[in-house]
């Protein structure tokens, strides 16, 4: 019956060392999308904030800056709703938007569903960017490897500079560290240098920008990011 | 909150387990959980508590927990120091440049079963 023991008896004490890492199946999972994204001809960027941090207006002005160069897909994670996937599809680019029904992050399985879905919109045509960007929440998705090249992790001006330091999972797992909303800094109590030594004392290699999104202050750095992705 | 969905994966493991070595009950669950896998332990407690009593093999599970100790690495000289915290300096080198070392892990590393 059991092939560790030889034992048949029902009752018989079984001690099993599994020493498995619970993300095991997710990370798998992540591995195939990642095969998937590259088949596609994509890098993907998972993009983790908080709520209303403007990741998806980040992306909006930034299908304006680099539609014409770069063939740009989307995947929207949230709990309920199409809206920002509405919003994307106004600039005019293949989205899917997945919906988690109450999960506050996504995961390699869900991930897998909306390749999928992106796979079946853009038929032959391929990728070269292509961002995810999660349920708004900085603590959670950066649990979940879901097949990114890059991971960037955002915080806008009115959260504070506090974060990094609170939510150090999203920071040590990020390769980039974007500071959002930059024009409100003069409204707010809000230290760029304290926020950005926090997080690189938990992650030296993270590259860090700050940017408006409504101002275009910044947007320079991210775009020169973004085509470095793409060479 | 993910660690509600975390719980889940986890009884699924347990039930396949159980079914591959002919268990009926699983009596305890031993759990490393890094200190930067950003799990919050009391959340994950309580979602076995909560779910683990829903089913049958997994009802009378005892959860325990092993947390491995914060390691960080220097990034100039690659010595590894194990702290309660971040530490300022390396004691090796003096040099600030620490990260992490591994302590992400969220690992099932046994199972008691009848
Ligand atoms: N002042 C200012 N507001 C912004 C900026 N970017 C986004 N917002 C606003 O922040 C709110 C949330 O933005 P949204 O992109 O939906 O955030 P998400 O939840 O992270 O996707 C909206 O009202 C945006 O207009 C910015 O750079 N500056
Ligand atoms: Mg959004
Ligand atoms: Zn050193």
């Amino acid at each position: 019956m059991c092939d560790d023991c030889g034992c048949v008896s029902p009752g018989h004490h079984h001690v099993v060392d599994v020493n498995q890492s619970l993300l095991a199946a997710n990370d798998a999972l992540a591995r195939k999308n990642r095969e998937h994204i590259e088949e596609l001809g994509a890098v993907a960027i998972n993009l983790i904030s908080s709520p209303g941090s403007g990741k998806t207006t980040l992306l909006e002005k930034t299908i304006e800056r680099l539609a014409k160069e770069f063939r740009i897909g989307v995947i929207e994670g949230d709990i309920e709703t199409e809206r920002d996937a509405d919003r994307i599809r106004a600039k005019g680019v293949p989205v899917v938007q997945l919906t988690t029904g109450g999960a506050c992050h996504l995961d390699a399985a869900l991930t897998h569903k909306g390749i999928h879905a992106l796979e079946d919109q853009l038929g032959e045509k391929k990728l070269d960017l292509l961002f995810i960007e999660n349920v708004g929440n900085l603590v959670c998705p950066a649990t979940f490897y879901l097949g990114e090249h890059q991971r960037v992790v955002m915080i806008s001006v009115p959260e504070g500079p506090d974060k990094p330091a609170k939510y150090p999972k999203a920071f040590i797992s990020s390769q980039v560290f974007i500071i959002s909303k930059t024009d409100l800094l003069p409204y707010f109590d809000f230290s760029p240098e304290a926020a950005i030594k926090d997080a690189r004392q938990l992650n030296p290699r993270l590259m860090v920008m700050s940017l408006s999104a409504t101002t275009g202050d910044g947007f320079d750095s991210w775009l020169a990011y973004l085509r470095s992705l793409c060479q | 909150m993910h660690e509600i969905s975390l719980v889940q994966g986890l009884l699924k493991q347990l039930a396949l387990l159980a079914a591959e070595h002919g268990s009926k009950s699983v009596s305890k669950v031993r759990l490393e959980v890094g200190p930067h896998s950003g799990i919050v332990i009391d959340s994950f407690k309580f979602g076995f508590e909560v779910l683990a009593a829903e089913i049958d093999l997994t009802r009378h599970a005892r959860l325990e927990i092993v947390i491995p100790p914060l390691r960080y690495k220097c990034c100039y000289c690659g010595h590894v120091r194990q702290t309660e915290r971040l530490p300022e300096t390396c004691s090796q080198c003096a040099k600030t440049l620490l990260v992490p070392d591994g302590g992400d892990g969220l690992i099932l590393l046994q199972v008691e079963m009848e």
